[in-house]
């Protein structure tokens, strides 16, 4: 379960960054001036065990901020989060693939990233490359694989982690008919088997599909929280 | 507008302590990984790695045992074992820096403890740290020196320099984010210890009114307290009184840079 009560999450955007003891020097007569931009304000949310929960809203809404600060790769300014379960983070692929090294090696490192223990890689191990097709290539460099085959190597490794809950963005995003149709089956499963999951999509088909609840974002703030018909209704005729 | 401690909840914390036990093991896989990528996944790069110790040991050796003389006894394994300990301060403290810098991309995507990033960059340098020893002893071996039982102090000094260096660069990296310059700055700072500190000369020549100053830096001892452990001669850095000084400044620095770097990788996912 994860519930979510005030939420604040302020950006500090400086005007004229400064990273550098040198640069603080020499503007130390300047005031240091910046815009602050409410990117989450006033969230409250409570996702049930086995939810599907889609997330909308235009580009720059918020969506992504609130998937961080579940996953506490941000902290919020003010209210709290909590959360039960162990969340694997599906916020993009392939991050922190090491393009110097092999598909073994990056199979074990990005695992280890997501949270999984040396027996869960290598129990899952086989299964990741059969997944991902990459049989042949499981000795070579990642950056001699083709694009198509990185994705489909963190796609496998991702859903190989045996969290409860998920945090989906956007990924169904990049790759072919056949990987989205890939990545609908295995959210499919993952529905069936009562996992939590977080989706936040542009693709409204797959939010209707999917979601049994949506969650429209606007400005940081919650605009309506309802089922998927009525929430997209909305959305659709602003 | 300030900051609750911890705005998640204590059962949130522990639930994402206890799912996620595999944070040892998260470190080792990711110090293996750097080991890798920096010696190019073979043994010929650790091989080409190791010039660069050694020639900065071969310029000074020639530089100070055939011009400038120096009443050192075994002045090679003196001047090599000082350049390896130093070598393994600098390359952590700055290598962790570097590190945090390359891994900001999965610092925005993915949580896990932000120490693990530096700790995973000293077990890498501790590795070569451990190679290098073993190179130092194919020197011992081959030189006059003798082995003796107090050898076995040298595991004490490196437990100890561990502790001091990673302080040091979890200290260095709360600040990176916000001061990128302290790279710079640091790297200078390395630069000026390495003569502040004896590694090259001997402390004799060194007047008696300067070596309070010196052995200030806690480095200096562990580096003067290894040499005597390991090649003699004297005894006055083994004693109880110099472990005592060196952990009593590397336990400090190393909870105030534990303290510091716990306060600062809070807002490290939006400020690198």
């Amino acid at each position: 379960m994860i519930v979510l009560e005030d939420v604040n999450k302020i950006f500090r955007l400086p005007h004229d960054r400064r990273y550098t003891l040198r640069q603080r020097f020499v503007s130390l007569t300047k005031k240091n001036t910046y815009e602050e931009l409410y990117a989450l304000r006033n969230i409250n949310l409570k996702v049930n065990d086995g939810d599907f929960l889609g997330i909308i809203g235009k580009n720059g809404a918020g969506k992504s901020t609130l998937l961080k600060i579940i996953a506490r790769v941000f902290e919020p300014n003010s209210g709290t989060v909590s959360v039960n379960g162990n969340i694997a983070p599906f916020l993009e692929l392939g991050v922190g693939f090491q393009w110097e090294l092999t598909v073994k090696d990056n199979t074990f490192f990005y695992g280890a990233l997501l949270g999984m223990s040396q027996r869960e890689i290598e129990q899952k191990y086989d299964w990741i490359i059969d997944f991902s097709g990459l049989e042949r290539f499981v000795d070579a460099k990642l950056k001699n694989l083709s694009s198509g085959m990185q994705v489909r190597l963190g796609f496998s490794i991702t859903v190989s982690v045996e969290s409860p809950i998920l945090l989906v963005d956007e990924v169904l995003a990049v790759g072919d008919i056949d990987f989205q149709q890939k990545c609908y089956n295995t959210f499919e499963s993952f529905k069936k088997d009562g996992r939590t999951i977080l989706f936040v999509s542009h693709d409204l088909g797959a939010i209707e599909r999917f979601c049994d609840r949506v969650v429209l974002l606007e400005n940081g703030q919650t605009k309506m929280e309802g089922s998927a018909t009525d929430v997209l209704a909305l959305y659709k005729s602003q | 507008m300030t900051r609750s401690a911890s705005p998640y909840t204590e059962s949130c914390k522990k639930e994402i302590l206890s799912g996620r036990k595999n944070y040892l093991f998260l470190t080792l896989v990711m110090a293996i990984t750097d080991f890798k990528i920096k010696y190019d996944n073979s043994i010929l790069g650790y091989l080409w790695s190791l010039l660069k110790p050694l020639l900065m040991f071969g310029t000074l050796y020639l530089v100070f045992s055939v011009f400038v003389r120096w009443e050192v006894e075994n002045y090679r394994l003196y001047l090599l074992l000082g350049i390896i300990l130093w070598n393994f301060l600098s390359e952590v403290t700055l290598n962790s820096m570097v590190l945090l810098e390359g891994k900001a991309s999965i610092l925005k995507k993915i949580y896990f403890p932000r120490w693990i990033i530096v700790i995973a960059s000293s077990l890498t340098s501790l590795l070569t740290l451990l190679l290098n020893i073993c190179v130092f002893f194919i020197f011992f071996i081959f030189s006059s020196a003798r082995f003796q039982t107090s050898a076995l102090f040298l595991i004490i000094y490196l437990a100890e320099l561990y502790i001091l260096v990673v302080g040091l660069a979890l200290l260095l990296c709360s600040l990176y984010p916000k001061f990128r310059d302290i790279h710079h700055i640091w790297e200078v700072f390395v630069q000026l210890g390495f003569w502040a500190t004896p590694i090259v000369y001997p402390i004799s020549i060194v007047p008696a009114k300067y070596h309070t100053l010196i052995f200030l830096n806690p480095a200096a001892r562990i580096i003067q307290g290894c040499r005597q452990a390991l090649i003699g001669p004297g005894k006055e850095f083994l004693g109880l009184t110099n472990h005592i000084i060196i952990l009593a400044v590397a336990v400090c620095l190393f909870a105030v840079g534990w303290a510091m770097f716990s306060k600062m990788s809070r807002s490290f996912a939006e400020e690198l």
